[in-house]
């Protein structure tokens, strides 16, 4: 199995460095100096918008060898589909990996759009579904429907969605869908079905991603914690008679040296705000942000304090909007971390890094040519019994029926 | 495309505006909704397999009518047809001067949704995207998108829908509690509440769909069919409808634009636009709606201008060839300035079987 590496695009502009936590790509900041897409020229703006520079990194990410590139969704982006719409025909191989809640779309809607947009790029449309993170963000988005109810209602969006995507009539009858005679116009049934990467760390995302997911994506967590979250996703997978893979959202600062990456990360340390360092804030019912948090020693005083094991670094969030995990270390360092996740049995990675369009270059062009990969990854079963792609059931096998 | 699009001041639509329809069920044997056309034969060298895709179509059609100087693009909602919202922002992203007129049915996303995936359009596109609302759907193709929703209230959850879109947009801190969708401590922040909302495109001749172009529509598209003389004893239909619709907005204290779907054939005479007519009947296509030399169907576009109608949503097939024709041989006619004159008796109205 080859391994699929994305690399995320910002849907909410993005930074010149992890120096200063200013988006001054894309019209986050606006006045400030040097601000880009649009940029001030003549005392108007250019008529370059965030898009264009979306563009740039999705053309960067294709050119440095990545697949394509994650899209996020929260109330302060833009929206994947626009942007994955949009860049669709300026594109030539790059996966757009749509982040998106099951509830906002109606499935046969959401089919419908999917393969539109299957047929405008040639079939690169991944689906990262997400059930949200609940809180007061959950009710801006004008959804009342509680944690556990919400993997609920995507099992039910997604055996909806796969059963008019080969064109149908489809009836279904459930708690939240209702649909009658339903399928996809004859030319648009029967397109690739995008890949689904599942998140949430709840036992009611474990227990929906055991039927949907292909594969399951989690943030970076120091390796015992994914080792485990791995295993717990493998029992309630296999009990379906599944084999899921796994993928890893990670931030990468990678330099020729360890020395030069920890004083990358020293100057925009400069800027965090102590409070900070006090400990984490709640937010929402997200399992994942409690659980991010929880691997790390509050208060801390010094940066490396939040490097929980070598290379693992947990204060990304203090320098950029996301996760709080990733990767710091040179390049050689950071290839031999990734490599161990394959070992662990990761089968995609999702990574970033700030500035998103030269660090898709550097990242591809140094780190990636260092992995080594499978022949890191244990031979024959694995411990706990399983093959590594063996008992996997094609995603055509598990099309829901009601 | 990577040229600019156009920043501040907003776009404001120039009047009349007219407007193209994007073929979404492909262009009759253009794209993979009809049969296939026949094919060079072997010997021919051919190398279009897998360079091209369903979509290089409707490109070429939004390359043709940002070029010939139409000032938008609808792509309707159809259910049996490519997504709507799809082709709009690939037609936004590669051309300058249209609008893109996306269809939109209030049952397929939350308002809150449709409203987040627009402002981003917005963004992109300065400004240049429309909604075309379709509230009444055929019962059964309405249940296949899973809306049981049924008589007047579809209007109601259209008004819902339009009213939370607009109140995320402008407010902060929104909050609706309505019958069909809520929404709790919402509302977009700079930049994404930047860009003006979407001009809303209504339709429908119910007292229920009067009634909501009255209280949301920019512009209120009616049928050709609507605009026929003849067809009720009581006068004009489309005078009488424009003059209702105008009252009761201005009863909601709002003005709105009035628009009409026209399929036209246009020709240099009319002899040549009556043999093409009777072409196309013969070989069992729709009829042709406005048939006539550039000239008559000028001068009834002029009447349509004069009873108070701005915006003209125009179907011709084949598309790329029409696009190209009506930008050169009637927009010119029409250009902004020129004085609306009294509607021709001579041209040939066909009704347009909806």
């Amino acid at each position: 199995m080859p391994i699929d590496i994305y690399w995320r695009i910002g849907t909410h502009g993005d930074q010149p460095s992890l120096r200063r936590r200013v988006a001054s790509r894309g019209d986050w900041a606006p006045g400030e100096p040097g601000a880009i897409a649009p940029r001030v020229r003549g005392g108007r703006d250019d008529g370059y918008t965030h898009l264009d520079h979306m563009a740039d990194v999705a053309r960067a990410s294709e050119l440095s060898g990545f697949v394509g590139g994650l899209l996020p969704s929260f109330p302060f982006t833009d929206d994947p589909w626009a942007a994955a719409a949009s860049l669709a025909r300026e594109t030539t191989t790059y996966r757009f990996m749509i982040a998106y809640q099951p509830g906002f779309l109606h499935p046969v809607q959401a089919a419908r759009m999917s393969a539109s947009l299957q047929r405008a790029t040639g079939g690169r449309v991944v689906y990262n579904v997400i059930s949200g993170g609940g809180g007061p963000a959950q009710l801006w988005w004008g959804d009342k429907v509680d944690h556990d109810d919400r993997y609920a209602r995507t099992s039910e969006f997604l055996d909806v969605l796969k059963g008019v995507w080969d064109g149908g009539p489809f009836d279904y009858e459930g708690r939240f869908y209702r649909v009658e005679g339903a399928g996809l116009p004859g030319p648009l049934a029967g397109q690739p079905f995008p890949e689904i990467y599942f998140s949430g760390s709840s036992p009611a995302a474990i227990r929906a991603a055991g039927r949907h997911a292909d594969y399951y994506l989690s943030w970076l967590e120091p390796t015992a914690a994914l080792s485990a979250k791995f295993a717990q996703v493998r029992e309630h997978t296999e009990a379906l008679g599944r084999s899921p893979r796994f993928a890893v959202r990670i931030d990468v600062l990678a330099r020729e040296t360890e020395e030069e990456a920890w004083d990358e990360i020293r100057r925009g340390w400069r800027h965090v705000d102590p409070a900070q360092l006090r400990g984490p804030e709640a937010s929402g019912d997200s399992v994942g942000w409690l659980r991010s948090a929880s691997f790390v020693e509050w208060p801390v005083t010094d940066l490396r304090a939040l490097e929980v094991e070598p290379n693992f670094w947990g204060g990304f969030h203090l320098l950029r909007g996301g996760p709080a995990f990733g990767l710091v270390g040179s390049y050689a360092q950071v290839a031999a971390r990734l490599d161990e996740l394959i070992g662990l049995g990761v089968d995609a990675f999702i990574l970033a890094g700030v500035p998103h369009l030269e660090e898709a270059h550097r990242v591809g062009e140094r780190v990636l040519p260092l992995l080594r990969g499978h022949d890191l990854r244990d031979h024959g079963p694995r411990a706990d019994g399983t093959g590594a792609d063996q008992g996997r059931t094609p995603i055509s096998a598990t099309r829901g029926t009601p | 495309m990577t040229a600019p699009v156009p920043a501040s001041p907003d776009p404001v639509p120039p009047v009349p505006e007219f407007i193209v329809t994007l073929p979404t069920r492909g262009d009759g044997a253009r794209g993979d909704f009809g049969p296939p056309p026949p094919a060079p034969p072997a010997f021919v060298t051919d190398l279009r397999p897998g360079a091209y895709g369903p979509f290089d179509h409707l490109a070429e059609i939004g390359r043709a009518a940002e070029i010939a100087g139409f000032d938008g693009a609808l792509a309707p909602f159809d259910a049996g047809g490519e997504e709507s919202v799809v082709v709009t922002a690939g037609l936004l992203r590669a051309s300058r001067w249209l609008r893109g007129a996306a269809g939109l049915h209030p049952g397929v996303a939350t308002p809150v949704y449709a409203a987040k995936v627009s402002a981003s359009l917005q963004r992109f596109s300065g400004g240049r995207l429309d909604w075309r609302l379709s509230v009444d759907l055929d019962p059964s193709v309405a249940r296949a998108q899973g809306d049981f929703v049924e008589g007047p209230d579809r209007y109601a959850r259209a008004d819902e829908f339009l009213t939370i879109a607009k109140g995320v947009w402008h407010e902060d801190s929104y909050t609706y509690e309505g019958r069909f969708f809520q929404v709790l401590a919402g509302g977009f922040q700079a930049p994404l509440s930047d860009r003006p909302f979407p001009r809303v495109h209504l339709s429908g001749t119910s007292p229920e769909a009067l009634d909501l172009s009255a209280r949301h529509a920019d512009v209120h598209v009616f049928d050709f069919a609507a605009a026929q003389p003849g067809v009720s004893r009581q006068g004009d239909v489309l005078d009488a409808l424009i003059a209702d619709l105008r009252a009761r907005a201005a009863g909601h204290g709002r003005a709105l634009a009035f628009g009409l779907t026209l399929p036209v054939l246009a020709r240099e005479d009319e002899e040549e636009a009556r043999a093409e007519a009777a072409r196309r009947t013969a070989a069992g296509a729709p009829p042709s709606g406005l048939t006539g030399s550039y000239d008559q169907v000028a001068d009834a576009i002029r009447g349509f201008a004069a009873r108070g109608v701005t915006t003209f949503v125009l179907e011709a097939a084949p598309y790329v060839e029409e696009t190209y024709r009506l930008g050169e041989h009637l927009l010119p006619l029409l250009a902004t300035g020129t004085a609306p004159a009294a509607a021709s008796d001579t041209v040939k109205e066909h009704e347009h079987a909806d």
